[in-house]
């Protein structure tokens, strides 16, 4: 049985409307605030974060450099100093994932997935968190550094190199964090896959030896790595004018073509990788 | 936006509605139905009769496999932000951010729906002070109790005044002296604020108390829809439920012959559920009085949207 009639409904009222549709730049800055107030809304969860890089700098990086005076005729401990670049932001931003999980289990996702925003703002707004405590644990790993005697070049060039690298590397791994937290259920599950996505290619990327260093197959391997031509761009920047690095990746002469084409690759890896999350989230978090 | 029947222009259109999720669960039946402006609409049914896969496409969190659906006169797959803008949500369970403050989660909510920041401040406070939270509202959301959530999500879907709520089993886990509370709560925006509300419960109590109009639905699909005295009234004023010695069908039958029964009847086990129009109580008795059957337990009360829904289904709606 199926009665289908309408009854007569009351008259609305009228009302003066207290919203427009927001602008994306405003959605973007709103859920950047808000991921930033989620991740670090104590001054402890600002600071510890900082710990790792420190006492890489003020720890590990003087006490094997003592071993190791100097590589391709660079100090040891600036060197390692940039390395320890390639691990932190790759961990941080692939930890950081861990947050979107919670976010769909117990935050407030699915209320931002009804607000009147383009859902691609979200993942950009997760981004802009993430690529801010990376730069935030860089600068605090390069102060940390010279502190303890590691030098680094002060030329401008050098810093957009290295800042340029930074940020690719941020932004891919962060990318991938988002398409790992899509796949995966639970928090326990992400917790288990996520060291080997931030480190495994931080093993072959060069951050603790030049690439030639290890068998030519991995040498070979390492070349395909955005996580290489990373490091190597960062060193070109910051402590290795003349790009060995980049030479043993690209075997050229001119260090600036080379850096050119070292961040054309890292650039192409992280904006297909941020395109790719961005299509998995959307698709995932919709039924 | 087309005029609905009674000349209020519909906030809601769904025509031919269908959701097949991956691996072929039809969720979603083809449904069809329209809410007019500032109308009241339940949306009942027992767990898994489709009810929030419906509420998810007309929120745009679910993709529609088929059909059409608007929402504040935007279609919620062509334009689903335009959707999204006239509409607000509260879920089923708790969606907010526990570790921010309740103020914080309404500040961000206001500006994701685009109210001017100069306005939010105010706006806030306004929501706060109607819904009880000024108490509350500067604390971690993660030491709010679970109704004090609810009233927080409850004002939060409020502040952008949104032309369309969406209430998906708003009371559901809560206790009873804070679901009624809540009841009142959203008894009171009918008359205190302007907007289409869409509620789905399996709660009949809730359906009667504050819905316009009902839509039944079962296995995807809505089996009735109309004003809840209406569906009411197609069972008489009276059921009388008779627990007897035999299987029920066999004294559905044997009062089905003296034109004691309608089609309303229905047998499960051996009660008898049994409207009465045009019959008395006494006609029933008088007949078993004559018959085998031994009457092991008999009631009557009032006909409930639970008897419509087992009449149309053979199931029962509160799990």
């Amino acid at each position: 049985m199926t009665t289908i009639t309408t009854p007569t409904i009351r008259a609305p009222r009228t009302r003066a409307p207290v919203r427009t549709r927001p602008s994306r730049s405003a959605a973007f800055r709103t859920l950047a605030r808000r991921r930033f107030s989620l991740s670090a809304h104590t001054p402890r969860e600002i600071l510890v974060p900082l710990l790792t890089p420190i006492l890489f700098a003020d720890v590990i990086a003087p006490a094997l450099a003592k071993t190791i005076p100097a590589t391709a005729g660079i100090d040891y401990q600036s060197f390692l100093a940039v390395g320890t670049i390639a691990l932190l932001v790759p961990l941080s931003c692939v930890l950081g994932g861990i947050g979107i999980i919670v976010d769909r289990h117990s935050g407030a996702q699915r209320d931002l997935l009804a607000a009147p925003t383009p859902r691609t703002m979200m993942v950009l707004g997760n981004l802009a968190v993430a690529v801010a405590v990376s730069m935030l644990q860089v600068v605090a790993l390069v102060g940390a550094s010279v502190a303890r005697g590691a030098t680094f070049d002060t030329a401008v060039s050098g810093w957009v190199w290295a800042t340029g690298a930074v940020l690719g590397i941020a932004v891919l791994m962060h990318g991938l964090a988002e398409i790992l937290a899509a796949r995966m259920e639970k928090q326990e599950e992400y917790v288990g896959a996520a060291p080997p996505v931030a480190l495994l290619p931080w093993f072959f990327a060069g951050s603790f030896f030049a690439i030639t260093a290890m068998p030519w197959w991995l040498t070979w391997f390492a070349r395909f790595l955005p996580l290489t031509h990373a490091l190597a761009l960062m060193r070109y920047g910051l402590v290795d004018p003349h790009g060995h690095g980049l030479h043993d990746i690209w075997g050229m002469s001119d260090p600036t073509v080379m850096a050119m084409l070292s961040l054309a690759v890292v650039a192409v890896s992280a904006v297909a990788v941020l395109a790719l999350a961005t299509r998995v989230f959307t698709r995932s978090a919709i039924g | 936006m087309d005029p609905g029947r009674n000349g209020a222009a519909s906030a809601i259109e769904v025509a031919e509605l269908r959701k097949t999720y991956r691996g072929g669960v039809e969720a979603v039946k083809g449904i069809s139905f329209d809410v007019a402006r500032g109308e009241v609409f339940g949306l009942l049914g027992p767990n898994g009769a489709g009810k929030s896969t419906t509420i998810g496409m007309l929120t745009t969190t679910v993709t529609p496999t088929a059909g059409r659906a608007q929402v504040g006169g935007c279609d919620v797959v062509g334009d689903p932000i335009g959707a999204r803008a006239a509409s607000a949500v509260v879920f089923q369970d708790a969606v907010v951010d526990r570790s921010l403050t309740g103020r914080r989660n309404l500040q961000l909510h206001a500006r994701l729906w685009g109210l001017a920041p100069d306005r939010i401040a105010a706006r806030v406070d306004d929501v706060v002070s109607r819904f009880g939270l000024a108490d509350l509202v500067d604390r971690e959301v993660a030491t709010y109790s679970g109704g004090q959530r609810r009233r927080l999500e409850l004002a939060r879907s409020l502040l952008s005044e949104p032309s369309v709520l969406f209430l998906d089993e708003p009371t559901v886990g809560l206790d009873p002296r804070i679901r009624h509370e809540l009841l009142d709560v959203i008894a009171g925006l009918r008359t205190t604020v302007d907007m289409t509300i869409v509620l789905t419960t399996h709660y009949l109590d809730e359906a009667e108390r504050l819905c316009d109009r009902v839509a039944i639905m079962h296995d995807g699909a809505i089996v009735a829809l109309d004003r809840p005295r209406s569906l009411l009234t197609a069972l008489g004023d009276e059921i009388v439920e008779l627990t007897v010695d035999a299987p029920a069908s066999l004294l559905l039958a044997f009062l089905r012959e003296r034109s004691l029964t309608n089609d309303h009847a229905f047998a499960i086990g051996n009660t008898l559920t049994l409207p009465l129009r045009g019959v008395t109580t006494r006609d029933v008795f008088d007949a078993l009085d004559v018959s085998d059957f031994r009457v092991v337990a008999s009631s009557s009360r009032p006909p409930t949207l639970d008897d419509v829904y087992l009449d149309l289904t053979g199931g029962r709606l509160a799990a």
